[in-house]
């Protein structure tokens, strides 16, 4: 532990940690937007629709 | 396959839905009290034990932490079950949720009505009631996953999601910004200082926000909506970018509630920068709330439940958008310690969380309760009723927020503060105090509505405790294939899996922006003058975080020119290294305190001035809205802790000698001492062990380090005062005596009275034969114009123009004095 914290308590340019948290974020952002957009709209249709299928709700109006 | 059969809970279900309607009245009424008290200070009642301090983080955490709590919980426990299709993981965890956060509840509030908290705001309670709110936490947590584990539906949906992050963030949250070493069992310090606590203080308080009032009510906005709708969820491709997307950054974004503060340049950056991104997934939710109801308007027409759940949607995107706009820097630096912050916070919570609980309850106690609502039209006008009060409530406090800071920001021609004296913009806005009290009492009437509505539709059904259903059980999957299963349908199969995931993303920003606050010695430069408190002033610290008066008061002056020149140089980050807890405050009720030690800065008053001013605040100025303190006088120091209070001190790395908490007491009996001298020079009796004395000391510690005492001499020498009087030629024109007697009432009036009679000594006398020094025109002008520092009066000359002065020393001779 004392290795870390000597490591942390010396940490130059930490100004560089939120423009490294943006590309973390940017890239993460484009990878799962993506892959959501490819999703077979048959599975979402399904999906979005099983909350109303439960027995439980009228004049269900699907999208 | 075979069905399997099953009961869902209910029971738990309708216990947290009672409590969230009582704790919610109460929270509503505590609220207005506190809104009456802003408005007449009589409503504090001269009581210890209900003053605004004590109050307002009553309010703010019977709000948060019981009605939209157990509405969060009510809402989880029915949609959760019917989403998975399955009986809540365990009864006994799912009463320990309940009881365990009931009891909380209650030792919350008597725990502030007793003064004990850690003035860390919405994370106020003292250390033993943080380690039952984890115990709590964790139960309801293993109770959820539990569910989840044992579901019968393969799809976890999305609701779930938003359930999921908001145990894992508040659990990260809470744990993190908590951390403290006690002292006793009602007694603790945090184990950050300064900057570094407000950091952590604020990436918790941000993310209370977050995960506490904002993700919850996302997952319940995706069942409840299209469920009260009949309607699936417009787009749940949208959903998923939005749930990772809000989760992740929201995290980074604490910093912006310190911007301008003693706090480094790239956490500030952080903040800005990442707050401005939240639009996007924000929007995104409430885009999907809205487009839900595409084609499904009618509905909402006819069902108060939608009507709730569109206001509360549209709240969600207005705050979500206003949110950001106010971390732009050139934004906040006009909001901050504005009422707009508590307008934006209303239209949030009032609009926001308040609409998705009522429009739930709408919806769900009549299902709950087989059984039609007992009154549609009720309803309706509960909801009239709220939205009407939304914007009797938030309107004013905008007006309020422009007004301070047109008022605090104005300079007059000759280059002076327009209006220096903070009660001048306080008076101005008392009337919005007054409307917004009317908009509070519209939301109480509409809330008891709602709760006669609610329990005649009750008594009229009858619920099933254990509600029977069935469902095939779950067909466990093999490995992913590709071609067939996305990624996050992968993810989905697995709660824990899932949960991890969550995890990383909100770790991530929270680590980034935490760890380097803490461990990089570069971000807290130290300041050699800056000494630790003494054991007076420690004594006297505890006692201000007791007294809440940080709801008020700011301890933190930010470098601008219209803050510098009103309350005094500005603060750096080296000026905080042994407060354990920072006190920088969030809102201006009342000036700022951070120089208020300084000698011969604008914000010094002497220790009879205190006094006074503690013992009735009204009686130095009628226009205050501050809480009578008449208790200090009376109440002892608790000196036995004392030493426990070093000795946690020195723990937590503050550098007081070795074996300082020996001395410690005789320490602060000896520098009580000499306030009690000092008081007794005023013709004030007061015993050094009375809490007033703690807080005076500690009044004079504040800025008093970093500001060196004035070189000049604190009384002026009569004969050198006589060589630099200047002619002075008096002033009689009505205009002139008018504008004197303006400035005479709202800055003079305060020590001298409002008839100039004062309170001597400590405040002489303006309207007999007894001179200080002296009471030519030349030497009245002088007194105003250099003052007497050292009782407490400071040189008007750096507020006022010398037309000013004039018109004062004129006034002061022809119209009080009657010369």
């Amino acid at each position: 532990m004392k290795i870390i914290s000597n490591l942390l308590e010396n940490i130059e340019g930490i100004q560089i940690y939120y423009i490294i948290g943006l590309l973390i974020f940017v890239t993460l952002f484009i990878i799962i937007s993506i892959r959501t957009i490819r999703m077979p709209k048959s599975e979402v249709e399904k999906i979005k629709n099983s909350i109303l299928n439960d027995n439980e709700t009228e004049d269900f109006i699907p999208s | 396959m075979e069905n399997q059969k099953f009961f869902y809970d209910n029971k738990i279900v309708r216990l947290f839905i009672l409590a969230t309607l009582v704790w919610g009245i109460v929270g509503v009424i505590v609220g207005l009290l506190i809104a009456l008290q802003l408005a007449f200070p009589v409503f504090n009642l001269g009581l210890e034990f209900t003053t605004f301090g004590r109050m307002r983080p009553l309010h703010t955490n019977a709000i948060i932490f019981a009605f939209v709590g157990n509405g969060i919980f009510a809402g989880v426990y029915y949609s959760l079950q019917k989403l998975l299709k399955t009986r809540m993981f365990n009864d006994t965890l799912s009463k320990i949720n309940f009881w365990g956060w009931q009891f909380i509840i209650v030792l919350a509030a008597l725990s502030f009505v007793f003064g004990i908290t850690t003035s860390k705001e919405y994370a106020e309670l003292e250390w033993p009631i943080d380690i039952m709110i984890a115990v709590v936490w964790i139960v309801f947590g293993w109770n959820m996953i539990g569910t989840i584990i044992i579901r019968r539906v393969q799809h976890i949906y999305a609701a779930i999601w938003w359930y999921l992050a908001t145990f894992l963030g508040i659990a990260i949250l809470h744990v993190v910004n908590s951390f403290a070493l006690p002292v006793s069992l009602f007694k603790s310090y945090s184990i950050y200082a300064g900057a570094q606590d407000a950091v952590v203080q604020w990436w918790y308080g941000h993310n209370a926000v977050a995960f506490f009032l904002t993700t919850p009510f996302l997952g319940l906005m995706y069942y409840y909506l299209p469920k009260a709708a009949n309607r699936p969820i417009y787009s749940y491709k949208l959903s998923i970018i939005h749930f990772w997307s809000l989760i992740f950054l929201y995290m980074w974004a604490g910093p912006h509630h310190l911007l301008y503060q003693a706090l480094p340049e790239w956490a500030q950056a952080l903040g800005v920068t990442f707050s401005i991104m939240l639009i996007a997934p924000s929007w995104g939710g409430m885009i999907n709330g809205l487009l839900t109801l595409r084609g499904a308007w009618d509905r909402v027409r006819d069902s108060a439940a939608l009507k709730f759940m569109v206001v509360a949607v549209t709240a969600y995107g207005m705050s979500t958008f206003e949110g950001p706009m106010m971390s732009l820097k050139s934004v906040n630096q006009i909001t901050h310690f504005t009422d707009w912050t508590i307008g934006h916070v209303h239209i949030a919570a009032m609009g926001w969380n308040g609409g998705i609980v009522f429009g739930m309850l709408y919806w769900l106690i009549p299902k709950l309760f087989k059984t039609k609502l007992f009154s549609e039209k009720l309803a309706n006008i509960h909801f009239w009723i709220s939205t009407l009060a939304i914007l009797l409530y938030a309107i004013p406090l905008y007006w309020s927020a422009v007004t301070q800071w047109l008022m605090w920001r104005e300079y007059t021609p000759e280059g002076f503060l327009a209006y220096p004296n903070f009660l001048e913009t306080l008076t101005q806005i008392l009337p919005m105090y007054s409307i917004r009290v009317i908009g509070g009492t519209l939301f109480m009437v509409g809330f008891i509505i709602m709760m006669f509505n609610l329990f005649k539709t009750m008594a009229s059904g009858a619920i099933v405790n254990d509600e029977p259903a069935e469902a095939p059980a779950l067909v466990k999957l093999g490995a992913r294939n590709p071609a067939q299963e996305t990624v996050h349908r992968w993810m989905e199969r697995k709660g824990v899996r899932f949960a991890v995931f969550t995890f990383i993303a909100l770790a991530i920003g929270g680590a980034v922006e935490i760890i380097p606050m803490i461990f990089i010695k570069s971000n807290i430069p130290t300041i050699d003058s800056v000494k630790p408190y003494t054991p007076l002033e420690l004594a006297g610290r505890d006692i201000y975080v007791s007294e809440g008066c940080y709801t008020c008061h700011s301890q933190v002056v930010r470098p601008f020119r219209w803050e510098t020149d009103r309350y005094g140089e500005y603060s750096k980050i080296g000026e905080f290294v042994y407060d354990h807890p920072f006190q920088w405050g969030s809102r201006r009720t009342g000036p700022d305190l951070a120089r208020a030690g300084f000698m011969g800065g604008p914000m010094y008053k002497n220790a009879a001035w205190h006094y006074n001013h503690f013992m009735d605040p009204q009686k130095m100025n009628e226009q205050s809205i501050m809480p009578k303190y008449p208790w200090f006088a009376k109440k002892e120091i608790d000196t036995g802790i004392i030493p426990a209070k070093i000795r946690a001190m020195q723990t937590l790395g503050v550098p007081y000698p070795e074996g300082f908490d020996k001395i410690a007491v005789d320490d602060l009996m000896k520098q009580a001492q000499t306030i009690v001298a000092d008081l007794k020079a005023s013709n004030i009796d007061i015993e050094p062990t009375k809490q007033m004395v703690a807080m005076i000391a500690y009044m004079h510690k504040l800025g008093k380090d970093i500001m060196p005492p004035p070189a000049a001499p604190v009384v002026a020498d009569s004969m050198a005062m006589q060589n630099n009087q200047k002619e002075v030629v008096l002033l009689t024109g009505e205009a002139d005596f008018a504008a004197a007697k303006q400035i005479f009432q709202t800055v003079c009036a305060v020590c001298h009275g409002p008839e100039g009679k004062g309170i001597p000594p400590a405040f002489p006398n303006l309207t007999d034969s007894v001179w200080i020094n002296g009471n030519s025109p030349a030497q009245i002008y002088h007194s105003i114009s250099e003052g007497n520092i050292a009782k407490g009066m400071i040189p008007y000359k750096n507020q006022y123009s010398e037309k000013q002065i004039t018109q004062l020393a004129s006034y002061v001779l022809l119209q009080l004095n009657k010369k």
